[in-house]
């Protein structure tokens, strides 16, 4: 079952140039073999990406969001990871047949990454000049020259302060946000069209969240085709950014809409559990904060029916077990829940 | 940081009193010493010479102003500490003292062994990086798979095989002419014409390289029969020296270069476009080579690497065989002149080490 979201409710911003979807994903499934058997981290799940748009992507941990994104970019580790079926499109050529040397040429370079922990996620042996540096004259012919100063160029723009002098500074000597932004610079040093965003300020403090936030905002306006794809748990970053969302849960795409819709009129339950999970939506403020009862199941043994029936508050005996299907809605999202059915009776 | 080596440096001088005056308390304390061996010589001397001598008729007992000579000359008569004072400030002055069984200054002794202990030391040392560095990126890359199966297995057959037990089974099966005759039983160098490999005895002549009192000349042989010669004494020894080192070294590069590919910053290098080459041996090696090199430091150990046993299995008068000798001998003039050597080398090479650790890695400041 895939999903069929209609184009039309794309961001009004978004660029005319190219009609179809900057990325398509289909049907994607990204498997990990374990001892314990076959763990589908992503079973089938289909979305795309406009031109312009920001989509969020969000669920719980173990959600296989990030998995998806991984996928993406071919970057899950083989052994134990692999993709056992779909397709992923980017302007509209077949990813997953490039070849291998095609698809280094792609990544940094038409799709940049950033992950969730930057303290990690830069090589402490080698200075942020190097690793800038590196990205540049990998995909574009310039000389070290010309590589540096672009280099410092970027620094400056995602607002590191010094930018010339840090370049010879090491990961260690900067703070979790500084090397968020050094993470963005490389990322889009090469003027990527899709940045992937995985978790880019879950391991921030809240001060820098909304500062690394507002820089990828501030970056994205210069480019008006570029879109980003970000991923993250925490809706209150999806509401300030995105313009559509796409929620998972157990490796499938359980709701699709306009980032308006999604907020304003939530349809799947497990929707609902995440918006009334937020502390800013909780209004009456002085009972505890909700929480969706139970824990993400692992992916050896989801339920067989919908994935979320063991934690759903509405859940009936069909839900146990028939998985849902996609209903697409009139206005081009999309929700996987028996109860729109059933409402429709 | 400069104080901080400054300060370590300083610290060299009480480790380095504490060590040796620990030896040197023991030297005093096991029974055996010196002084009984220089009685047991003179017994046995007396006994050869039929009793008619210096000690007179009392059958092989020293006089008491013998006695109290040879004490002194040992500084047995004074407490221990006072004759360790005395071989410390000897020391200071560079004076290793003069060796009981050769008679001769030890720091003679031991720089004419040096360049022996040395040639198998820097050797074994240089072949074992060289080894077992690529050995281990072969290993982490293919981890899992029936080469890195194999070569773990036969890795730790050899370690858990100590060098000179190991040199005593390479000695029956491939010297001994047991079975096989490869190499020769041991020495440094072939002693005399004889004990020169066939293939070489067959071009250089045995008149061109003895002197005229018919004493085998090995410098006087050309280069190529030195080279070979010296080869192939060396093969044998050289392998048992490396034998504990390398599966240490194999296991500590493959698993520091497989706990690195797992590291954040390898997906980040992928994510970059970079090749799998460029990530593996320049993100990913440079950051798993941290823990191998900081080894280096010990390189300086190197310079006295002699093992005791492996000399002594294989015959080779370097530093190892005259420890052995010096402690079997009761020596201890030698023995504490290598042990203080060995001491300073060590505590030198530690700090280098972490000097090393300082200049490869980044986050390392010592304050």
């Amino acid at each position: 079952m895939t999903m069929q979201t209609q184009t039309h409710d794309s961001p009004a911003h978004a660029a005319t140039a190219n009609p179809g979807p900057l990325l398509e994903v289909r049907d994607l499934k990204t498997y990990f073999r374990t001892e314990a058997g076959i763990s589908k981290a992503v079973d089938g799940v289909s979305f795309e990406v406009l031109p312009g748009e920001i989509l969020g992507i969000v669920g719980e941990s173990g959600s296989g969001k990030s998995v998806a994104c991984l996928s993406v970019l071919r970057l899950i580790p083989d052994p134990p990871g692999y993709i056992a079926g779909g397709e992923i499109r980017y302007r509209g050529e077949p990813l997953l047949e490039k070849s291998y040397a095609q698809m280094r040429a792609i990544r940094g370079n038409e799709i940049a990454m950033i992950f969730q922990e930057p303290m990690t996620a830069l090589n402490p042996v080698f200075t942020i000049g190097m690793q800038v540096m590196e990205t540049l004259r990998r995909h574009q012919r310039l000389s070290r020259r010309a590589a540096r100063e672009r280099a410092v160029e970027m620094l400056d723009a995602v607002k590191i302060p010094d930018a010339r002098k840090r370049m010879k500074d090491y990961p260690h000597q900067f703070s979790g946000g500084m090397l968020q932004r050094v993470m963005i610079a490389i990322a889009l040093c090469c003027n990527p069209r899709l940045l992937i965003a995985d978790e880019p300020t879950t391991a921030l403090d809240v001060t820098t969240q909304s500062q690394i936030l507002d820089l990828m905002l501030e970056l994205k306006a210069r480019r008006d085709d570029a879109s980003i794809l970000l991923v993250t748990h925490d809706l209150g970053v999806v509401a300030e950014t995105c313009d559509r969302v796409v929620v998972m849960y157990g490796g499938k795409v359980q709701e699709v809409g306009s980032a308006t819709r999604i907020f304003g009129q939530p349809r799947h339950p497990y929707t609902h559990g995440l918006l009334a999970s937020l502390p800013s939506r909780h209004r009456k403020g002085d009972g505890p904060l909700y929480t969706i009862p139970g824990n993400v199941p692992s992916a050896l043994d989801m339920p067989t029916g919908c994935k979320f029936c063991t934690r759903c508050d509405r859940v009936f005996d069909r839900c146990r077990l028939e998985e849902p299907p996609l209903h697409r809605l009139p206005d081009g999202s999309a929700v996987r829940c028996h109860l729109l059915e059933e409402e429709a009776r | 940081m400069g104080a901080y080596f400054i300060r370590r440096f300083l610290l060299i001088i009480p480790t380095f009193i504490g060590v040796t005056m620990i030896a040197f308390f023991i030297t005093r304390m096991v029974p055996g010493g010196p002084l009984d061996r220089a009685i047991m010589q003179f017994r046995m001397g007396a006994a050869m010479e039929g009793g008619a001598d210096i000690a007179g008729a009392g059958g092989g007992q020293i006089p008491e102003a013998a006695l109290q000579e040879l004490k002194r000359a040992f500084d047995l008569d004074k407490p221990w500490y006072a004759a360790y004072a005395l071989w410390l400030g000897k020391l200071a002055r560079l004076d290793l003292g003069n060796s009981y069984q050769y008679r001769e200054p030890v720091a003679g002794l031991v720089a004419d062994r040096l360049p022996v202990s040395m040639y198998f030391g820097l050797l074994g040392f240089t072949l074992a990086y060289l080894i077992c560095i690529p050995l281990g990126i072969v290993k982490a890359l293919k981890h899992g798979s029936r080469f890195d199966f194999v070569s773990s297995a036969i890795v730790f057959v050899g370690y858990s095989i100590p060098g000179w037990a190991m040199g005593a089974l390479l000695l029956v099966l491939f010297a001994g002419g047991q079975f096989y005759a490869w190499f020769p039983l041991g020495g440094f160098r072939s002693s005399a014409y004889d004990d020169l490999p066939a293939m070489v005895r067959q071009w250089e002549d045995i008149d061109q390289v003895s002197d005229e009192f018919g004493t085998f000349q090995w410098d006087q042989m050309s280069l190529r029969s030195r080279v070979i010669d010296q080869v192939h004494h060396t093969v044998l020894p050289v392998f048992c020296y490396m034998l504990g080192s390398f599966a240490s070294l194999t296991v500590l590069m493959k698993n520091s270069l497989m706990e690195n590919l797992g590291k954040d910053f390898v997906r980040t290098a992928f994510a970059k476009g970079l090749s799998p080459r460029r990530v593996v041996y320049l993100h990913t090696l440079r950051n798993s080579l941290i823990p191998i090199a900081t080894g280096l430091g010990h390189a300086l150990g190197v310079l006295m690497a002699g093992s005791y046993l492996i000399e002594y299995v294989f015959n080779i008068d370097g530093i190892g065989y005259l420890g052995y000798t010096a402690i079997v001998g009761r020596d201890y003039t030698v023995v504490m002149g290598i042990l203080s050597i060995n001491i300073l080398l060590l505590l030198v090479g530690n700090i280098f080490s972490d000097m090393l650790y300082a200049m490869i890695d980044p986050r390392i400041r010592f304050e």
